[in-house]
């Protein structure tokens, strides 16, 4: 056996296991659900589904809100992970120290005690409202508000990591000799800081759309009843409407919208990957 | 080289270890095939968390008593997918297989069902049921000898007594009440848990005649618009005018945090939280007039087809009817009892003064999914 055969067999053997799991856990029930999206209830082929999630004013409103939520959410998280990023990497005062040290400690709390946790402090009595005064706070819980808030509270440490890596990736000498040549501030951080990190953004703002767009604890307990989240709409139709072939046309749905996201983000990764072997 | 033969050692340890793991499983083999004569059965029960902790009391009782019997509980939470149990028995009897569920905590859709595909649940009867004789007789109606109606518990009215001193006693009553304190009253989303759903289905069934409830009839969606008429109405008098909160538990938290003074609950988990000091003691509980539904909950023996099993099943389901089993039903869930009453201690049957003004059952099988989905839409969206 020639040594290149060899090499590319265990390339192969290397990669079997991942793609078995891959095919068993993902790509075979991700078929189903996309064949059961295609089918009626006689189990005969129908665009019933889809006909239904795209006129019943029901789903139209679940999705607008769904879309909603999500780039609200993405906007203000990549926003303020960016800017505590900066802070982190630019300063090295006591307090940034401290925040480097303390920053990803929500990614340890299990979700539904955050959001229980949450829920008490901001509730119409909670301690935020004992704090501040009764009929001060304005209503947050089962509201749009509660919800953007505790998305951006769950995924600023995990976007904030990825940023502070990009950053710290930046060499100190780049800035220097733009600071040595006189470039301002604004100048420094336009020409040099963003575009060398405006890709790892690209990737935190595909982690966090498909995160969010597909999420289920925070909008089932603290959104409101309708509109609803398409992650909870999928819930009620499986489980209590017993509607199986809705709620997968539904999860083809957001599949579709993950992967035109996820697209972006390969291609970028395949120009980068170009651009490395040239 | 070292690292190589430490490596050997590692390697030879790991070989020793799983072989002498294997020995023991080998050993624990040959022990149960000594004990073949255990009959191994599965519960397949669903509801909240207190009916978990419920069978967690009751089998290893069952157990105690029957060393020959080996009960495996499989337990599904409400709201994650119940009906699959169901479409498993169903699968399984279609294609001539053995389900592997022996006893199935269910509804009486369940048992209309189970009558569509042909039956899938043994009769039971006084004979190998002795204990059936205990029953309370009107639980047993409509169950065609399917099934064990074994606990029940009923919607009524939770409300704080220090806030409202005006408690309604009937369902019109009630209405008025939360169009006078708006913002004081919250039923969940009836998705999520049965207090909420009880509330919109009787309200929507309070406006057609008295047996509608008992009608599987899909003409009878047609007339439900009156009903949904009254929810849209109360819905800007309820709490944040019309948040619905999820789940069961949804409520209860708002009422023991005093956001709202009165809600429909669940006399067991009620009753239960009220012992258990999580609802303070000022919060009373109230039937009204036409009542909330409610009612037992049924076991069923499904026909796998093995006889043993099938005994072993029914050694169970007499066992749950014994007095013993049924003081659990009391003290631990706060349910009513599936035996009659007259066969409690007296000190039983005070406990359940407040909440003894009864139920109406509702008989409307598919028909509640579709209230519940024909809710979303009307009322939820508004």
């Amino acid at each position: 056996m020639s040594k290149k055969m060899k090499a590319s067999l265990l390339g192969l053997g290397l990669v079997l296991p991942s793609f078995l799991t891959l095919l068993v856990l993902v790509i075979y029930p991700v078929t189903i659900s996309i064949r059961e999206s295609f089918q009626d209830e006689q189990d005969n082929f129908s665009l019933a589904n889809y006909v239904y999630i795209f006129t019943e004013p029901l789903i139209l409103q679940n999705i607008r809100h769904t879309l909603f939520v999500t780039v609200v959410s993405c906007i203000f998280v990549l926003a303020i992970a960016y800017f505590i990023a900066i802070y982190l990497r630019f300063s090295k005062s006591r307090i940034s120290r401290w925040m480097n040290k303390l920053y990803f400690i929500p990614m340890f709390i299990p979700g539904v005690i955050a959001v229980y946790g949450f829920i008490n402090f901001y509730r119409d009595n909670g301690w935020l409202a004992r704090i501040v005064g009764e009929g001060m706070v304005p209503p947050i819980i089962y509201d749009v508000k509660g919800l953007v808030l505790i998305n951006i509270w769950f995924n600023i440490p995990f976007t904030t990591m990825l940023l502070v890596a990009a950053l710290e990736s930046i060499p100190n000498s780049i800035i220097e000799s733009a600071r040595d040549a006189g470039a301002r501030k604004l100048h420094i951080f336009t020409k040099f800081i963003f575009p060398l990190s405006y890709r790892t953004m690209l990737v935190a703002i595909t982690f966090l759309f498909m995160g969010m767009v597909g999420s289920f604890t925070a909008p089932f307990l603290i959104d409101r009843n309708a509109p609803q989240m398409l992650g909870v709409s999928m819930q009620q139709h499986f489980s209590v409407f017993n509607e199986i072939g809705q709620s997968s046309s539904l999860a083809v749905f957001m599949f579709l919208l993950c992967s035109f996201v996820g697209y972006f983000y390969i291609r970028s990764n395949m120009n980068n990957s170009k651009k490395d072997s040239f | 080289m070292t690292m190589y033969r430490n490596l050997k050692k590692f390697a030879l340890g790991v070989v020793a270890g799983v072989t002498a793991l294997s020995l023991v499983a080998c050993g624990n083999d040959s022990e149960t095939a000594n004990a073949s004569d255990v009959t191994k059965i599965s519960l397949y029960s669903t509801g909240s968390q207190n009916v978990e902790a419920f069978w967690e009391k009751v089998i290893p009782m069952f157990e105690e008593e029957n060393k020959e019997i080996d009960v495996e509980l499989v337990f599904v939470p409400s709201g994650t997918g119940g009906q699959s149990t169901m479409d498993r028995i169903i699968a399984a009897k279609k294609s001539g297989e053995d389900s592997e569920v022996d006893i199935y905590e269910g509804s009486l859709a369940d048992m209309i069902r189970s009558e569509e595909e042909g039956g899938l649940f043994y009769t039971l009867d006084q004979e190998n049921i002795p204990n059936l004789k205990n029953v309370q007789e009107e639980n047993l109606n409509g169950t065609n000898n399917l099934a064990v109606p074994y606990r029940a518990s009923s919607v009524v009215l939770a409300y704080n007594s220090e806030k409202v001193s005006d408690v309604p006693n009937t369902a019109d009553e009630l209405y008025q009440w939360i169009k006078d304190n708006p913002g004081r009253f919250a039923y969940n989303d009836p998705s999520t848990g049965g207090s909420g759903s009880s509330f919109v289905l009787t309200t929507v069934y309070n406006q057609l005649p008295a047996d509608a409830m008992n009608s599987q009839d899909e003409s009878i969606m047609e007339d439900w618009d009156k009903g949904f008429d009254v929810l849209r109405d109360l819905a800007p008098s309820l709490y944040k005018e019309g948040v619905y909160p999820k789940k069961n538990q949804g409520t209860l938290d708002l009422l023991a945090n005093g956001e709202v003074d009165m809600i429909p609950a669940w006399s067991d988990m009620a009753l239960e939280q009220i012992n258990k000091g999580l609802l303070p003691d000022t919060i009373k509980l109230k039937q009204i007039e036409p009542a909330f539904t409610g009612g037992p909950a049924y076991l069923m023996s499904v026909d796998n087809g093995v006889d043993d099993r099938k005994k072993a099943a029914e050694a169970f389901l007499n066992f749950v009817l014994t007095v013993d089993v049924q003081e659990v039903v009391i003290d631990q869930m706060y349910g009513y009892p599936g035996i009659k009453w007259d066969l409690l201690s007296d000190e039983d049957q005070e406990k359940f003064k407040d909440v003894s003004g009864g139920y109406r059952i509702f008989n409307g099988g598919e028909l509640g999914s579709k209230l519940t989905e024909e809710w979303q839409k009307e009322v939820a969206t508004q």
